[in-house]
């Protein structure tokens, strides 16, 4: 199960921070970390037992998901690049500013790839799908066309 | 692109994102979460517009830290506002905010429930997501069949059943006895057959949960797992969105992959063909690229290969091809790879026949240790540990020694830990161990523990050949400069012990000893002064014929010492003092330490303990860790006979048996040397009957100044309780084993009142109190222990041990090992009910008072009835249910004699104590009781239960009793369980009849079948 996810700069100021399971606010400094070294770490300490860190580093941003053992590793890193990759598409270009200033963006897309702590949605292309319907939702609900329906 | 225009909330953010420093965030924070509160005060004005407003910033405002505690209600309510934009963000940072335990949830649960039934998709999405992240039992209880419904619907779409997939996984992993996923067998098969990726990886994960619980029901899903994985792998019928990279579903085929390593075996030949042609494609097919992403997809559906035909036991060829997989692996490029290989290697040593072949690659492991990455050093550390035998520990322990001085500080304890471990385990010879520990300390003396420095001198102690090597050794670190404090003890410790051994070589004159020693005087703490000392005196009493000149420098110490702040320093300086003077008896009382009892490595037992933390196995571990520590009491106490124990051949054979001169040097002391089961460093020092035992106490070398009063009576005492801990299987009521301290109050009278409530004492005495508290929710419990210390001084080696009768999984939280003054420390102890049974769990605690162990085993209130829960009946429901359950195993009659006499209304107020409601007007006879209740384990999930008795207005000491539930053992022990209860008084139980029986019965069991015809109670039977 996923236990976390955080997005957060270079700075240690988080941009998003969601937790599927109770546990107590943190910041790390992953900053410290060279370039070449792997993408793993041991949370134990933080998180409490068999918790796993996995974290990718885009320019300014250091995406981080916090998992326990029924979760393969590679494959929490494959996910955040696809949260990346959704996230790309959907600002065309994400940068910090973006995820600063649409928070609640990142959490609706958030929501279509992870959910409960599970993996919802692997295909960035039907998060998309699924963003683009609330959209046209949105705007069709504005001109009252759904009432009708 | 701001947040749909709300402009208020860009302007807060770019305030926060202008403040130069923590503080000015903080003020602009303030500030904003005043001007919110203010604004929620006056509700009345607020327009849905600005109440979403606020509540974005609120959730900004949390995510960056900062205490958001008002304005829940205000998120909830707009969960049920009607338009979107409302809605999403009232459902949103309800999520973010607020956990399953709030009360404001309950609140929502009919707007939530609206909108899942509801036709409208995309809040089916939002309330779906909601409970899937916070849904708590009453969501459960209320929604788990409606999501059910939408997950097998046919007419939904892909997007809102898959998150019913997960959102019914959530509620099923929270609160298993509330869903019921009774049949989901045929439908989880179902599932699989799915077309749409999205929902069957969703499927897949609540398959997961579902066999992780009960594999027997889904071996109908393993085929199909087996046709998912094949699809996948052979990239048939997979539509371009869900490749990654050039990957079919990596997500996916991992998900399978671990939902097959629920089942233990895949048994259908073909299938387990099909399986393997998959793995063997998946294994041979994957090679490093040069595109990072596409690397790490296919290595995560590698790993979770390897580790599924790990679990599947396969050919001994194919693990080589694996294992030659993992060799590759942890010399390429690519860090993460480097990780996963050394980290699946370790666990791959737990197949047998393999160890061998990850030899070869040791070599390689030992290059990983200078990795540049922590994550992947520590990982070759575990490697290596892992993989260490008699062959290879010499090669890999010096390794570590090396590595130790350019080590990360991070990693150096557990480094010299695990040095020290695998050096004892596995020494070719016991002077490389000594070598070992003593550059272990030279090199890492800040992170070497007492323990190991003890367990050096243990050894030295017990093994004769290898005294003047120690002693020798020793007086090589001392030559050095600078020298770590601990080396200084512990060379100071065997110089004054066996350093006269070595008297005739040059520099080894007790002058020079003592100069070499005292060098070290001016550099050291208080902790260490006091081994100088004893050395000091030791060299002294070793001088013959006496040398006046040393014999005066070193009485300049003791003087020096006598009026020193520190207590045991003051003592030891006086002590030795006036001994010295003392000439000749000086040296029976100074003579050589005796050996020390086997016992168990504390390194290894502290290393066992540091595993005892995942959550599945601890029940097993415990159970183990039971079974070792009564070893240890038996191996550690001595038979009051006189003659040594016989030491068990533990992890540590290198010791040699202590031999009778030990006793020879000591030959009235011998039934008192090891007090019943004292494990601590006092107890190789023979207390004696005079005050010079006192004195002797004071030679320890880590004695605390309290422990040094071991009065002779509760010496003597505690050996002749020793023999009761010896069968320490049966469970001797309390008082008796626990040497001298009694408990305060009746044990028994304290565990029967604590079956009926819920909270109270269960055990008291002169030193500590054990309250219990407990709260019960169906099958499960949660028992908070209490330990609270009543003296001024701490409590040590404190010790709870569960031990669990079968039908319980029970685990207790962490104990400390001491309890401060005056301190009380909660142990939260979580219980699960598999199944009915009377059985009792039993507490084994103990803890150390001064010198004395103290050891009480308890039962714990864990009894049948909590897992009851009153249940009133009517008419029409009872009487079909107590119609279908006809006769045995699901109905049984029992004639009870010896039944104490109870008024009837009496005993209606006892069946009503132990949750079993009597219904009223429900029999005609008024003679007669009825009563029901509803009992909850983790196989019979809520189970009914009807009883009736009987009783005969003329013979109140007989009665006869009818029990019937859906379940036979659940019966049968119902039964039993109300027998005990009316036939004992449990203010003043009987004795447990047989010492053979297992945990004491509560009761006498009374009654054999009797002749139903003759009873007077078959005079009532036709009334109902």
């Amino acid at each position: 199960m996923i236990k976390a996810v955080m997005v957060m700069n270079t700075q240690g100021k988080p941009r998003l921070t969601k937790f599927y399971e109770f546990l107590d606010f943190w910041c790390v400094v992953l900053c410290s970390r060279a370039e070449n070294v792997s993408n793993f770490m041991e949370a134990d300490s933080i998180f409490g037992p068999d918790s796993r860190l996995v974290y990718k580093h885009y320019a300014t941003l250091y995406f981080v998901f916090v998992f326990d053992s029924s979760e393969n590793e590679l494959a929490m890193l494959d996910l955040i690049q696809v949260f990346v990759e959704t996230l790309d598409k959907c600002f065309r270009n994400v940068c910090e500013l973006d995820i600063v200033f649409n928070y609640s963006k990142l959490h609706t897309i958030l929501d279509e790839i992870i959910f409960g702590g599970q993996v919802l949605e692997t295909s960035s292309a039907e998060v998309m799908k699924a963003r683009i319907s609330l959209k046209l939702y949105r705007i069709s609900y504005q001109n009252s066309f759904w009432l009708e329906e | 692109m701001a947040l749909s225009g709300m402009r208020g909330l860009s302007v807060f953010i770019s305030d926060v994102r202008n403040c130069q420093n923590k503080e000015q965030e903080r003020l602009r924070v303030d500030k904003e979460l005043g001007n919110v509160r203010t604004r929620f005060k006056n509700e009345k004005g607020l327009s849905p517009y600005e109440k979403k407003k606020y509540v974005w910033k609120m959730l900004y405002i949390y995510m960056l830290g900062y205490d958001v505690d008002f304005g829940h209600m205000e998120a909830v309510s707009l969960i049920s506002a009607p338009k979107y934009p409302e809605k999403q963000v009232g459902y949103i940072v309800t999520a973010c905010l607020l956990n399953e335990n709030h009360d404001f949830l309950r609140l929502a649960i009919n707007t939530v429930r609206n909108d899942i039934i509801g036709r409208n998709e995309t809040f089916q999405c939002l309330a779906l997501t909601l409970v899937g992240n916070i849904g708590g039992r009453e969501f459960a209880e209320s929604l788990a069949a409606d999501v059910q419904k939408l997950l097998i619907s046919s007419s939904c779409r892909p997007l809102v059943r898959k998150k019913a997939a997960l959102c019914l996984l959530r509620l099923y992993r929270k609160n298993p006895d509330v869903v019921n996923v009774d049949g989901w067998a045929d439908r989880m098969a179902q599932l699989l057959d799915e077309r749409d990726l999205g929902v069957l990886t969703s499927s897949m994960s609540l398959l997961v949960a579902l066999v992780s619980n009960n594999h027997e029901a889904y071996w109908s899903c393993l085929p199909k797992c087996v046709k998912t994985l094949e699809r996948l792998a052979r990239n048939q019928d997979i539509p371009q969105e869900y490749t990654y990279y050039g990957i079919p579903s990596p997500w996916l085929q991992v998900k399978t992959m671990r939902a097959l390593q629920y089942f233990p075996t895949v048994e259908d030949p073909n299938t387990r063909r099909s399986l393997f042609e998959v793995l063997q494609r998946i294994l041979m097919g994957t090679d490093v690229v040069k595109n990072v992403n596409k690397n790490n997809a296919s290595h995560a559906v590698l790993f979770e290969a390897l580790a599924l035909v790990m679990h599947l036991d396969a050919e001994k060829e194919m693990m080589s091809q694996c294992v030659a997989l993992l060799g590759k692996f942890i010399a390429v490029r690519e860090p993460n790879i480097r990780y996963l290989g050394l980290e699946n290697m370790t666990r791959m040593l737990m197949v047998t026949d393999v160890q061998d072949i990850i030899k070869r690659h040791q070599a390689q492991i030992i290059t990983s240790l200078k990795d540049p990455d922590i994550s992947i050093r520590r990982r070759a550390l575990d490697l290596l540990y892992g993989m260490c035998d008699v062959s290879n520990a010499k090669d890999i322990v010096e390794e570590l020694l090396q590595y130790l001085s350019s080590a990360d500080f991070a990693m150096r304890e557990e480094l010299s830990l695990k040095a020290a471990i695998l050096a004892e385990k596995f020494a070719p010879d016991l002077s490389w161990y000594v070598d070992v520990i003593l550059q272990l300390i030279d090199k890492a003396g800040d992170f070497v523990s007492d323990d190991i420095w003890f367990r050096v001198v243990q050894f030295v102690t017990n093994n004769e050949d290898l005294q003047s090597y120690a002693a020798a050794k020793a007086r090589e670190y001392l030559n050095k400069p600078a020298i770590h404090e601990t080396m200084v003890k512990v060379s100071a410790y065997i110089l004054g012990e066996y350093g006269h051994l070595l008297a005739r070589r040059p520099g080894y004159s007790p002058k020079e000893l003592f100069t070499i020693i005292h060098e070290k005087h001016p550099t050291v703490s208080t902790s260490t002064i006091p081994i100088l000392l004893s050395s000091y005196a030791k060299i002294l009493m070793h001088t013959q014929p006496p040398e006046p000149e040393l014999q005066n420098q070193i009485w300049t110490i003791f003087n020096k010492y006598e009026s020193c702040i520190d207590v045991e320093i003051q003592q030891r300086a006086a002590e030795y003092f006036a001994l010295s003077r003392k000439g000749a008896s000086l040296m029976d009382i100074l003579a050589e330490m005796p050996k020390f009892p086997e016992r168990q490595s504390a390194l290894i037992r502290k290393a066992e303990d540091a595993e005892v933390d995942t959550a599945e196995q601890s029940a097993i571990k415990l159970r183990a860790q039971q079974q070792m520590s009564t070893a240890l009491v038996v191996t550690d106490q001595r038979p009051p006979n006189g003659m040594p124990a016989q030491p068990s051949i533990g992890p540590l054979s290198l010791v040699k048996v202590p031999s009778e001169t030990v006793d020879s040097q000591n030959p009235g002391d011998q039934g008192l040397t090891h007090p019943n089961g004292v494990v601590y460093k006092e107890d190789p020092q023979p207390p004696s009957q005079d005050i010079i035992g006192d004195l002797l106490g004071t030679l320890s070398i880590e004695g605390p100044p309290g422990a040094v009063a071991q009065s002779p009576q509760s010496a003597t005492y505690e050996a002749e309780g020793a023999p009761s801990a010896a069968d320490a299987a049966a469970l001797v009521p309390v008082g008796e084993e626990s040497g001298s301290v009694q408990p305060i109050g009746n044990i028994n009278e304290r565990f029967y009142a604590l079956c009926l409530k819920d909270s109270g004492v269960l055990y008291e005495d002169p030193n500590i109190q054990i309250g219990i508290k407990a709260e019960w929710r169906a099958h499960q419990g949660r028992l908070v222990l209490f330990l609270g210390n009543k003296n001024t001084a701490s409590l040590g080696s404190v010790q709870a041990l569960i031990l669990p009768p079968t039908h319980l999984k029970m685990e207790l939280s962490l104990v400390p090992e001491t309890i401060p003054p005056r301190a009380q420390v909660q142990c939260p102890l979580e219980v699960m009910n598999l199944r009915p049974s009377r059985d009792v769990a039993v507490l084994d605690f103990s803890y150390k008072f001064g010198p004395t162990m103290v050891n009480v085993k308890l039962r714990l209130p864990a009894v049948l009835n909590k897992f009851l829960q009153p249940i009133t009946v009517s008419p029409e429901e009872f009487f079909p249910q107590w119609r279908s359950l006809s006769g045995p195993p699901l109905k049984l009659q029992e004639v009870v004699r010896g039944v104490r006499p109870l008024p009837l209304p009496e005993m209606a107020n006892l069946f009503n104590t132990y949750r079993l409601t009597v219904c009223p007007g429900l029999d005609p006879n008024p003679n007669n009781l009825v009563a029901s209740t509803t009992f909850y384990s983790e196989t019979t999930r809520a189970m009914l239960c009807l009883v009736r008795i009987e009783t005969d207005p003329a013979d109140r000491t007989q009665l006869r009793m009818t029990v019937a539930s859906g379940d036979p053992t659940l019966t049968f022990e119902l039964k039993e369980f109300i027998k005990e209860q009316l036939v004992s008084i449990p203010t003043a139980p009987q004795r447990p009849q047989g010492p053979a029986a297992p945990p004491p019965p509560v009761a006498q069991i009374t009654a054999p079948p009797p002749a139903a015809s003759q009873d007077p109670g078959a005079l009532l039977a036709g009334l109902l």
